[in-house]
């Protein structure tokens, strides 16, 4: 049962740093991603294949750390590969051009035999555990409160107000774009290392669609634009399935249906999310300034 | 005259619409200029090909004999021409001191690292940010504002607001669209001593659109008149109000919105 626990805890914080990423592209930066399952994805992969066919013999948790950098900078630049064309486009066509990423990226994994294809790729160490997955959980949160906390970040911001506005304020719209779908896409990248390296097994259908749109539930639940909520949002969606198996296969299998309920019921109660655009503070990250 | 902006012979089509044809202007380092005529005259668009965000389909414009046209909307302001919107456009969801601090973003002189490390370089750019930020929130009385989130504001405070993030950029040439549109009286009158204390205090060149003639006439020095994107007076505000094609054009269409 702790065990039990344990993961489950474990796969909190992969979807915790999820969220937080994919917050900063959607709902702090106010363009639409529907690809983050593809990040994702990108970032499990090339973690793995670091460590089942490059890593050294190494102590484990420093093999760890440089499957989580790879991890981190193939997703980056999957994300300036994707971002660069695509964050020209408006709204609805950025949504879709992602989505399209994803599922390319999936069939691209399902094509390379040297990581499994569709056989899955297997043998993956077990260097994940609570501990490191939590110290990204920090570096992820603290990396993105300190850059909203910062000019770059409120140039960010700005982008999601009023982007013609911004520009119009001499700030190169675009490149912030760019930089917090990269950032976003980074942290993805790193959340699939450390999950690789916890269920040791990695299979494309495991990083559909779907999984882009849960990750979307969980900001939206928690308020887009929140840190905080993004992190409430992870650990609500995370932890619900898990509730709902209590109750038998035929309530599991309406997994969907009950997210959409609770959609449908939050838009309803709380229109911006449970907590809307704010945040609680922590003492850590430096106190919220007076003016 | 020593000349800071200049268009030349701008002219913007829209399909089969000319919306501006042959717009010539010239401003002087601290000139206070206005552009009038009717709704739809083509003024809003002349303001978008100066700041870049239309490309004129003929002509030029050039900031300190500097021909402007193709660059980037960001890199106009960031060489001294900064516009407030007919239709406000602050950020709304944030406070009146960061919609400032923006403004002052292109100056900032930290990178990406430092803002996540928070070094002294950061601590201190930040420092001097703020402080600019709220020397101008004092200047435009909104100091003890500088919390609220922009939406909260007043509508007369929004116009204000808008002008100071302008300013906040420090320009060379502010380009003003309707700024008392939907304003009282009052504060119409207001903004009348504001603009050319802007002007005086700054140091800068204004470029004023305004649809009421009475702010116009009591500000400006020089005032182009355009109807049906065309240029059909240009003078001081005695030869504009005594001008025979002016009264029709303008005055005309006015009569015309009355009944
Ligand atoms: N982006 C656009 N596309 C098509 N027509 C436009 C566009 N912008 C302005 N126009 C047209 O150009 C004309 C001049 O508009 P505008 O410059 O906004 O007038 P003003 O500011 O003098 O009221 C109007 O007929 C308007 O409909
Ligand atoms: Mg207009």
């Amino acid at each position: 049962m702790s065990q039990y626990i344990a993961d489950l805890a474990l796969l909190c914080g992969v979807f915790i740093i999820l969220a937080v990423s994919l917050n900063l592209i959607n709902g702090i930066c106010g363009q639409f991603s529907l690809g983050h399952a593809g990040f994702w994805a990108v970032g499990a992969y090339s973690a793995a294949a670091y460590s089942v066919y490059f890593a050294p013999p190494i102590l484990d948790s420093l093999n760890l750390l440089i499957a989580c950098g790879i991890g981190f900078i193939s997703a980056a630049l999957a994300g300036v590969l994707i971002g660069v064309p695509c964050l020209r486009l408006r709204g609805d066509y950025l949504a879709i051009a992602t989505l399209g990423f994803g599922e390319i990226i999936r069939i691209f994994i399902m094509n390379m035999d040297s990581i499994g294809g569709p056989r899955g790729f297997t043998g993956i160490p077990k260097w994940s555990n609570l501990f490191w997955v939590y110290l990204w959980v920090v570096i992820t949160i603290v990396f993105v409160v300190n850059l909203l906390r910062g000019t770059h970040g409120r140039a960010i911001i700005s982008i999601r107000e009023d982007e013609i506005a911004a520009d119009s304020m001499g700030i190169y719209t675009f490149k912030y774009k760019t930089m917090a779908f990269v950032i976003g896409a980074g942290f993805a990248g790193v959340a699939g290392a450390l999950f690789a390296h916890d269920s040791q097994f990695l299979h494309p259908n495991g990083f559909t669609f779907m999984w882009s749109v849960i990750i979307l539930l969980m900001i939206i639940l928690g308020g887009l634009g929140s840190v905080t909520g993004s992190v409430i949002g992870a650990v609500i969606l995370t932890i619900l399935p898990e509730l709902l198996r209590f109750f038998g296969d035929t309530v599991s299998e309406w997994r969907m249906v009950i997210y959409s309920l609770l959609l449908i019921i939050l838009m309803l109660w709380r229109p911006g999310g449970i907590f809307g655009k704010h945040e609680i503070s922590l003492p850590f990250f430096g106190k919220k300034e007076k003016a | 005259m020593d000349t800071i902006l200049e268009t030349k012979n701008l002219t913007m089509r829209f399909g089969g619409l000319v919306a501006v044809n042959n717009f010539s202007l010239k401003l002087g380092k601290t000139d206070l200029v206005g552009v009038i005529g009717p709704n739809g005259a083509g003024k809003t668009t002349i303001f978008n090909m100066i700041t870049g965000i239309y490309e004129p389909t003929e002509g030029d414009v050039l900031l300190d004999g500097k021909s402007l046209i193709g660059d980037h909307v960001a890199l106009i302001t960031q060489n001294g021409i900064c516009r407030t919107f007919q239709n406000i456009r602050l950020f709304k969801d944030l406070t009146v001191l960061d919609n400032i601090r923006l403004a002052g973003h292109f100056r900032m002189k930290y990178g990406v690292l430092a803002s996540i490390f928070r070094t002294k370089k950061f601590h201190a750019e930040e420092a001097r940010l703020k402080e600019e930020a709220m020397e101008l929130l004092k200047i435009f009385k909104l100091e003890s504002k500088a919390n609220h989130l922009a939406k909260n504001l007043p509508y007369g405070e929004q116009r204000r607001l808008e002008i100071a993030r302008a300013l906040a950029t420090k320009p060379k040439v502010l380009l003003l669209d309707e700024p008392a549109a939907g304003m009282n009286p009052n504060e119409t009158k207001e903004l009348t001593g504001l603009i050319r204390w802007v002007r005086d205090h700054f140091q800068i060149a204004i470029l004023l659109i305004e649809h009421d003639m009475k702010l116009v006439m009591e500000v400006c020095e020089k005032i182009y008149v355009v109807d049906h994107g065309t240029q059909i007076a240009f003078g001081n505000p005695s030869e504009i109000q005594n001008n025979p094609k002016v009264v029709e054009a303008y005055l005309g269409v006015q009569d015309e919105e009355q009944k």
